[in-house]
């Protein structure tokens, strides 16, 4: 059997990002354009900018992925795109592109689910991933548990019932004024404070379920910090230590008791908030307590890239299930419950 | 008309109240701080519809839609700072049989109906234990004629 070269395509949100992945494993170009410079001046994703930014970069983004890869635009097998969740102008950028592409080289197109790619991410770095496997997709958007049966298929298990983990993450560090984007800017400051001089709930850690809930965390974290002010021992860096702890204490422990729940033989980490050092750690200290391999991507992996949907797009391929020219773009879809990609 | 909330149960309970006199093509717009209570009281009135379905933050995504009794287009547009609302494709929206309830309007104030109800979710001194205060007023007389009904019903 020939090799099989996809080109992804993936601009659902801050990213626009172009890659050819080999066979769904190996990653000949990674190419990412973030716009994550211009977002930081209104401190947050401005979707029209997002969208005019996309159309600017997507061209030379995707030229520039054929050219890391040494590969001319007849060499590729298929298009993979990105086509649901996200901004909604800003994943039209991409899919419109990625039809027209597919149309004139005459190649199938694959949708990808933004979340099966950042939970394929794992895969694309790691060979021997033990199945079942448990999976947490947190970013800004999504606070998941995702249970794998096997490769292609998920059931969603559990999810947050109001903000994202990095919602959280985002509100807080603003209301802090540390800076956007939150992750990092929570985590660089936790770093030089210590969990546990004030203290802040573990919510909904006490509940048998794999349900998250990060609003009230957030009020908490925000209420603190007023009465931190009004007493003048306000310590920005203990504050963000102690709300990093309790988010990734929650985010860990309801994973490994979705994990022991489905009998699952290996954990994984996926989508931005994966990044989170503090998260890493803790996941992995309590999977090998438990002897559970813990898996995560390389931090360029965690963020939006398109290897990703290039990657999980293989799956479909050898399937021959492909995506109609007319498919669509969905804002607010998630992982779907109990079905394949697609 | 002013409402003092002391829970996040009678939150929810008050959007059960503004669903009885909301209906299709209304445009509701909610202020208050981060942490106010903005989407619970959103949750309250989707409750309220009939929907039973998760109500979660938008921020990120933008807007989310429940199929309750009529459907409702949950907007946020917290991170929109005075962007231009373009690309949501918000007018196809609210030109749409449904109840639009938008977080964080100011930030796409140009682009949005002048007419509306207007919530105004308050903290008590900066303090996010204690109760809020909910101003409802009426942005012209379909809405005005909605807050005198909330008024009776209360």
């Amino acid at each position: 059997m020939h090799d099989v070269l996809i080109l992804g395509i993936e601009t659902s949100c801050d990213e626009t990002a172009a890659a050819v992945v080999k066979n769904g494993r190996e990653i000949l170009s990674d190419v990412v354009n973030s716009q994550i410079d211009i977002h930081s001046q209104f401190g947050g994703v401005v979707p029209e900018v997002a969208s005019r930014k996309h159309i600017e970069n997507i061209g030379l983004v995707v030229d520039t992925a054929f050219e890391n890869a040494g590969l001319s635009y007849n060499d590729i097998d298929a298009v993979a795109v990105t086509n649901r969740p996200g901004l909604i102008g800003a994943l039209l950028v991409g899919l419109s592109f990625a039809k027209a592409f597919a149309y004139a080289l005459n190649r199938p197109l694959l949708a990808v689910n933004h979340l099966e790619g950042h939970i394929y991410a794992n895969f694309l770095e790691h060979s021997a991933i033990e199945l079942p496997a448990l999976c947490l997709v947190v970013s800004g958007g999504h606070t998941s548990l995702v249970y794998m049966p096997s490769i292609g298929e998920y059931e969603l298990v559990g999810e947050t019932r109001d903000d994202a983990a990095g919602e959280a993450f985002d509100k807080v560090a603003r209301f802090l004024g540390l800076g956007y984007p939150g992750g990092p800017a929570i985590q660089k400051a936790a770093q030089k404070g210590e969990p546990g001089k004030v203290i802040l709930p573990r919510v909904f850690l006490d509940r048998n379920d794999f349900e998250f809930s990060f609003s009230g965390l957030k009020t908490a974290a925000m209420n603190e910090w007023n009465k931190l002010k009004r007493k003048g021992l306000a310590n920005v860096n203990d504050l963000a230590a102690e709300f990093q702890a309790a988010l990734v204490e929650v985010l860990v422990e309801k994973t490994m008791h979705a994990a022991e729940q489905f009998k699952a033989r290996s954990i994984l980490l996926a989508g931005g908030v994966a990044a989170n050092q503090e998260l890493r750690n803790l996941m992995k200290k309590r999977g090998r307590e438990q002897g559970l391999p813990v898996y995560y991507p390389s931090l360029h992996l965690c963020t939006d890239n398109a290897a990703m949907i290039a990657g999980n797009a293989h799956i479909n391929y050898i399937k021959n299930i492909y995506a109609p020219l007319n498919v669509n773009a969905y804002p607010g879809l998630i992982v779907p419950v109990k079905s394949t990609c697609g | 008309m002013l409402i003092t909330v002391h829970s996040e149960e009678e939150m929810i309970s008050l959007g059960g109240l503004l669903a009885r006199v909301l209906e299709k093509n209304d445009v509701v717009y909610l202020r208050g701080e981060l942490g106010a209570g903005k989407t619970t009281l959103v949750r309250g009135i989707a409750r309220g519809l009939g929907y039973a379905g998760r109500v979660t933050s938008p921020t990120f995504i933008l807007m989310n839609v429940y199929p309750a009794d009529i459907d409702i287009f949950h907007f946020d547009f917290y991170r929109l700072e005075g962007g231009d609302l373009g690309d949501l494709g918000l007018e196809d929206y609210l030109e749409k049989e449904g109840l639009s309830l938008i977080e964080w309007p100011q930030a796409g104030a140009a682009m949005l109906p002048a007419e509306a109800m207007l919530i105004n979710i308050e903290l008590v001194e900066g303090d996010y234990e204690r109760e809020r205060l909910v101003r409802l007023s009426g942005i012209g007389d379909r809405y005005q004629a909605k807050v005198e009904e909330i008024k009776r019903l209360c």
